[in-house]
């Protein structure tokens, strides 16, 4: 006998259909304004690098710049080669035709060196104290483990803000105030056990068996380490890099509180110096803000690739 | 080559739990050890002593003449195949073996001839170029075999390397581990739970339980003469049956178990062994296989009950059958077919009995001698 359909019930078929299409849409917008929300300063910062003074504070606004120029990078590669900034030199410029350039501009490329040498000093150190350090928490059991961890942990569980006189104090006692030194030993109290958490995790994920393989394949415990866990760690660690990198090149607060002049100014705090001086040169500071950004976009695009799940697919049974 | 000692050693964990309790035992050199018994009873614990994976809390850990307590894992001469084969993922199959070689500076000639004649050895040769990704279950623990063999260890130690391969492979695989014991000529320990693996394998076998040593014999010593009812239920399928009861004297130096509506007569060296224990509260022991259909006169050397279950497993068939009360299981050829409720008579074969003390357990036979 043929299978006849039911009459006069609901169409689940052509229902399912259109639902998938409304979630579909929902997400497409969604992701839409959201990226717009992400991208739109930043869009603007790159624009603004590109046009003139008088461009950029018109009416309405140029998304896209009508005349691209050249100058504000042009101005911060040669400030101060000519003749050094003084008030004199500045107040005969105009500002709305975007000659005007702040006092500090030609400390701009050494602050960047500053912010360079601290973060890379922070990854690089973060690396050599917190990979051992979470091997050690999460392979080898010894007494005091689980207080160790805590104890790692509890020191996130304070605000910057409220060690920053107790770091000052400790900073000017050691003669270190105005010192890249300073900014690197901060920083990496600030980072270290975010660092040896998100490891301590990865860490644990791994297979005792590997370790174990590894030390009676004839590896010690730091062969096993560098020879097995690194390798297969490199998603971890990429996001440690990157999450350190980051915060050291973006830290505000510290540095403005531990430097004074361009020998250990980073990055963020000269940008600061800019809008304090007695005009705003939007065109200059946002060509200074596009260089800023451009290391952590390197950084992120260098690293993210290695940003990949299930290296350890095949080590055991699944 | 390597002779094992332990000498009462113990493993005390930092969490108070004493994994291993006063274990002596000596492994002859070339011997192939199993360490058999339930999960938790101690003997990953012990082999992972023997690898240096483990600290010996207690006693003394002696190869050859050498005692290594406290020698680390890579300075011995060992080998490990793991469970779940821990092969290196982000290597190839020909890194995995020759790994060891290379932790042992090993020239790039003599890795390439032994990772090859291993991997021609255990029929890999064409997956040496794979990741242990796009292995098999089976390829990747051939592959855990050759990493282990490749470097021709003093000891070569298995932690349940079969348990996670399917039935037809792990039978086929446990003659391969056969012959390699043949061929390597080097000392075998080989932990499992599995029964069937450790009679198949093993020169001698090493039942554990609760981090104790139960009973060290050949597999026919601890099937045959089991030392206690833990050994005597560990092994058998289906489990040993029990049944409690005392011994009774008879003339002529005779004597027999009894209990309600049952009454054994034991062969002459049995009875011989059990001399003066008459009246001794005791568990009668008979294994699942050591009946007959038969029509023995009732009450004498058979068992009356009525039928409980039948499961037939191909080759024979299992039978529940309800015997006052309780439930035992017998193993019977499948020829006879037996309804559920059905009575029946099974005739024991009194020379394979086995009698324990109902107390502490042990047998009072093998233990007699």
């Amino acid at each position: 006998m043929p299978i006849t359909p039911p009459v006069d019930t609901i169409d689940y078929r052509r229902r399912q259909k259109i639902g998938r299409i409304v979630q579909r849409l929902v997400i497409v917008v969604s992701a839409i304004v959201l990226a717009a929300y992400i991208l739109a300063p930043v869009s603007w910062l790159v624009s603004s690098a590109f046009q003139t003074e008088t461009e950029i504070v018109s009416i309405p606004p140029h998304w896209i710049p009508e005349e691209p120029t050249l100058r504000n990078f042009e101005a911060i590669f040669t400030a101060g080669n000519d003749e050094p900034v003084t008030y004199e030199t500045r107040s005969g410029a105009d500002p709305a035709a975007g000659d005007f350039i702040p006092s500090t501009a030609e400390n701009l490329l050494p602050s960047m060196a500053n912010s360079l040498i601290v973060s890379i000093l922070v990854v690089i150190l973060n690396l050599l104290v917190g990979v051992p350090a979470a091997y050690a928490i999460a392979k080898i059991r010894f007494w005091g483990r689980n207080a160790s961890v805590y104890f790692i942990l509890i020191t996130r569980v304070i605000p910057d803000i409220a060690l920053v006189v107790p770091f000052f104090l400790v900073i000017r006692k050691l003669g270190m105030l105005d010192t890249l030194g300073s900014l690197v030993i901060t920083y990496l109290a600030i980072t270290v056990p975010f660092t040896v958490f998100i490891l301590i995790q990865y860490f644990e994920g791994l297979p005792d068996e590997l370790d174990k393989a590894a030390r009676v394949d004839g590896c010690s415990r730091l062969q096993a380490l560098i020879k097995v866990f690194l390798p297969l760690s490199l998603p971890s660690l990429v996001a440690v890099v990157l999450f350190t990198f980051l915060t050291s090149w973006n830290e505000f607060l510290l540095a403005l509180m531990f430097t004074q002049t361009s020998a250990s100014q980073t990055l963020p705090i000269l940008l600061a110096s800019f809008t304090s001086d007695f005009t705003v040169s939007f065109s200059f500071l946002n060509a200074a803000g596009v260089l800023a950004v451009v290391p952590p976009v390197i950084v992120a695009i260098v690293f993210e690739r290695y940003i990949v799940s299930g290296l350890t697919a095949g080590a055991v049974k699944g | 080559m390597a002779r094992i000692r332990f000498t009462n050693v113990n493993k005390k964990y930092a969490n108070g739990f004493h994994a291993v309790r006063n274990l002596n035992l000596d492994i002859e050199d070339r011997e192939f050890i199993v360490l058999l018994g339930p999960s938790g009873c101690g003997k990953s614990t012990t082999l992972n002593m023997i690898a240096g994976l483990e600290e010996v809390s207690d006693g003394d850990l002696i190869f050859d003449e050498q005692v290594v307590n406290y020698v680390p894992p890579h300075k011995r001469d060992v080998a490990m195949v793991f469970q779940s084969y821990a092969l290196y993922p982000h290597k190839t199959v020909y890194d995995n073996i020759g790994f060891g070689l290379k932790m042992r500076n090993a020239s790039k000639e003599e890795i390439d001839e032994r990772v090859q004649d291993a991997a021609k050895k255990l029929e890999i040769s064409h997956l040496l170029d794979r990741r242990p990704s796009q292995l098999s279950g089976g390829q990747r623990q051939r592959v855990a075999l050759g990493r282990a063999m490749v470097r021709d260890p003093s000891v070569f130690l298995m932690d349940e390397p079969l348990s996670n391969l399917d039935a037809a492979l792990r039978i086929s695989m446990r003659a391969e581990i056969k012959e390699l014991h043949r061929a390597m000529e080097t000392t075998f320990v080989y932990v499992t739970h599995d029964q069937a693996e450790a009679l198949t394998l093993a020169d001698r076998i090493v039942v554990m339980n609760d981090g104790v040593v139960q009973q060290i014999g050949t597999p026919d010593d601890i099937y045959e003469r089991p030392a206690n009812t833990f050994v005597a239920s560990f092994l058998g399928s289906p489990p040993i049956n029990y049944f409690d009861g005392v011994l009774e004297a008879g003339p002529d130096d005779e004597m027999a178990f009894v209990r309600d509506g049952l009454r054994l007569v034991l062969p002459a060296d049995h009875a011989a062994r059990l001399k003066g224990q008459e009246g001794r509260a005791v568990r009668l022991g008979i294994r699942a296989e050591d009946v007959a259909e038969g029509t023995a006169e009732p009450g004498y050397n058979a068992l009356n009950g009525t039928v409980n279950s039948v499961l037939p497993v191909g080759s024979d068939q299992y039978l529940g059958m309800d015997f006052g009360g309780e439930e035992l299981f017998f193993r019977v050829g499948k020829d006879l077919r037996h309804a559920f409720g059905e009575s029946i008579t099974l005739a024991v074969d009194l020379n394979r009995l086995h009698v324990f003390d109902r107390e502490t357990g042990q047998s009072l036979i093998w233990n007699a001698a």
